[in-house]
C-alpha cells in the first residue's frame, strides 16, 4: 500500500510541493512580544480575526514553531535573544518583521540601543504600521503563503484604473526659492 | 553672546506644604517654586540629601516616584531631580513633591538615598547607567544594569559612555537616513 501510495506521489505530484503545502498550512509563531505590537497580535489570534483559519497557531516554545513574528521594538540586548531563538528553532523557519519598530527603527530610529531586525536575522515579510491592523498581520501571512508556494509579490495588486481625468489638477510648481546664504557655524556643536 | 540660563526650579509661588516642608528640611533649603501642575518644587543643597530624604519620609512620603538628572552642558553641571509621593498619608494624596539639587558635570557624585527610601535603588541604577552620576552608598554603581555589555563603550579608551548626556553622539547603526 505505501509503495503504491509512493509511486502515486512521484508520479502524480511533487514531492516538494505536498511539503509545501504542509508547511503553509501550519504556520506556528513564537511570540516574541518586546513591545506594544504585541497586543495586535494577541487580537488577530482572537475569535474576531481568527488567524488559525490559515493554520497560525500561536505558540509558546522556540523548538516547536516555524515562524517567529517579532512585535516590535528589538534592543541591543534583545537582538541576542532574537538570534539564539532563531537558531534553536528547527527548518523551514520564516521570520515576519512587525511594526515600524521592526522594519526601521521606528519612533525610536535615533536611540542608542535600537536595532534593525534585518541586520540581526534574515526577514521574510514585513509589516507596516505603528501598530499594524489584524488585517495587516493576517495579510503578511497570506504573503508568506504565496511566498512558500513560490510566488512570492504583493497582497494586493496595484490599481491599473487611470483615475487623473477625474481628479483635480496637480498644482503648478512653485518658483524655485533662493539658495539659503550660507553662514559661519560656531565651532562646537 | 550670552545663553540664557534656564530656571533650575519653577518660578516661586504660595503652596500648602511649603511652611511644614522648609520647617522639616531646615539649612539644605535653597530655594523653592510651584511646577504648572501644582506641585511643590524645592532646591537643596547636595551635601544635604540624605537628611532632606529622612525629613522628608517623617513627613509622611514613603516611596520615590522619579528620579532623574537634567544636563545642563554648558553651564557644567548636572540637576538630580527626586520626586516623592505618599500612598498612605491622605493629607499628601495627590501630592508630588520635587526635590532638586545641583551637582558638577566633572564630577557627578551624591549620596545615595537608596536605604531610605528602598524605591529609589532602581532608579539610582539607571540615572548611573544613562548620565555616569555616581549615586555614592548604592552598592550596584559601576555595573550595568539595563544596557547592553557591548554597547555605549568608548572604542579608543574602553570606558563606558553615558547615552543620555548631551554631549554622546548615537552611533550610526543603520537606522539613519
Ligand atoms: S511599531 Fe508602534 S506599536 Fe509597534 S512596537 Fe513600535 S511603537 Fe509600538
Amino acid at each position: 500500500m505505501s509503495q503504491a501510495l509512493r509511486e502515486f506521489l512521484l508520479k502524480k505530484a511533487k514531492l516538494e510541493k505536498i511539503f509545501n503545502w504542509g508547511v503553509r498550512w501550519s504556520l506556528w509563531p513564537v511570540h516574541l512580544v518586546t513591545s506594544c505590537c504585541g497586543v495586535e497580535v494577541a487580537h488577530t489570534s482572537g475569535p474576531g480575526f481568527d488567524a488559525e483559519r490559515w493554520g497560525v497557531l500561536p505558540f509558546h516554545t522556540m523548538r516547536q514553531s516555524n515562524v517567529i513574528l517579532v512585535e516590535g521594538t528589538i534592543t541591543r540586548k534583545m537582538a541576542k535573544v532574537l538570534k539564539m531563538v532563531y537558531e534553536q528553532m528547527p527548518e523551514p523557519k520564516f521570520v515576519l518583521a512587525m511594526g515600524a519598530c521592526a522594519v526601521r527603527g521606528g519612533l525610536f530610529w535615533n536611540s542608542y540601543h535600537v536595532v534593525q531586525v534585518d541586520t540581526v536575522v534574515p526577514v521574510d515579510v514585513y509589516i507596516a504600521g505603528c501598530p499594524p491592523t489584524p488585517e495587516a498581520v493576517v495579510r503578511a501571512f497570506i504573503m508568506l503563503h504565496n511566498k512558500i508556494k513560490g510566488k512570492p509579490g504583493p497582497f494586493i495588486e496595484p490599481s491599473k484604473v487611470d483615475l487623473t481625468p477625474y481628479l483635480p489638477p496637480p498644482p503648478k510648481p512653485a518658483a524655485p526659492r533662493p539658495a539659503p546664504q550660507q553662514t559661519a557655524q560656531p565651532a562646537s556643536g | 553672546m550670552s545663553a540664557k540660563t534656564p530656571p533650575k526650579c519653577p518660578p516661586e509661588g504660595d503652596h500648602l506644604l511649603l511652611a511644614k516642608i522648609k520647617q522639616a528640611i531646615g539649612p539644605a533649603y535653597l530655594a523653592h517654586g510651584v511646577t504648572p501642575e501644582g506641585h511643590l518644587c524645592v532646591m537643596v543643597q547636595a551635601d544635604k540629601i540624605r537628611e532632606v530624604a529622612s525629613a522628608v519620609k517623617s513627613m509622611g512620603f514613603d516611596h520615590v516616584l522619579s528620579l532623574s538628572a537634567i544636563d545642563y552642558m554648558a553651564e557644567k553641571k548636572f540637576v538630580v531631580t527626586y520626586i516623592f509621593a505618599s500612598y498612605l498619608s491622605p493629607e499628601l494624596k495627590g501630592q508630588l513633591l520635587h526635590v532638586r539639587t545641583e551637582i558638577p558635570r566633572d564630577n557627578p557624585k551624591i549620596a545615595s538615598i537608596a536605604d531610605i527610601f528602598p524605591s529609589a535603588d532602581y532608579e539610582e541604577r539607571e540615572c548611573h547607567e544613562m548620565f555616569g552620576i555616581w549615586f555614592e552608598g548604592n552598592t550596584h554603581m559601576g555595573k550595568r544594569f539595563l544596557l547592553d555589555p557591548d554597547c555605549c563603550i568608548d572604542e579608543k579608551t574602553g570606558k563606558p559612555l553615558y547615552p543620555l548626556r548631551k554631549d554622546f553622539k548615537v552611533p550610526d547603526w543603520g537606522l539613519m537616513g
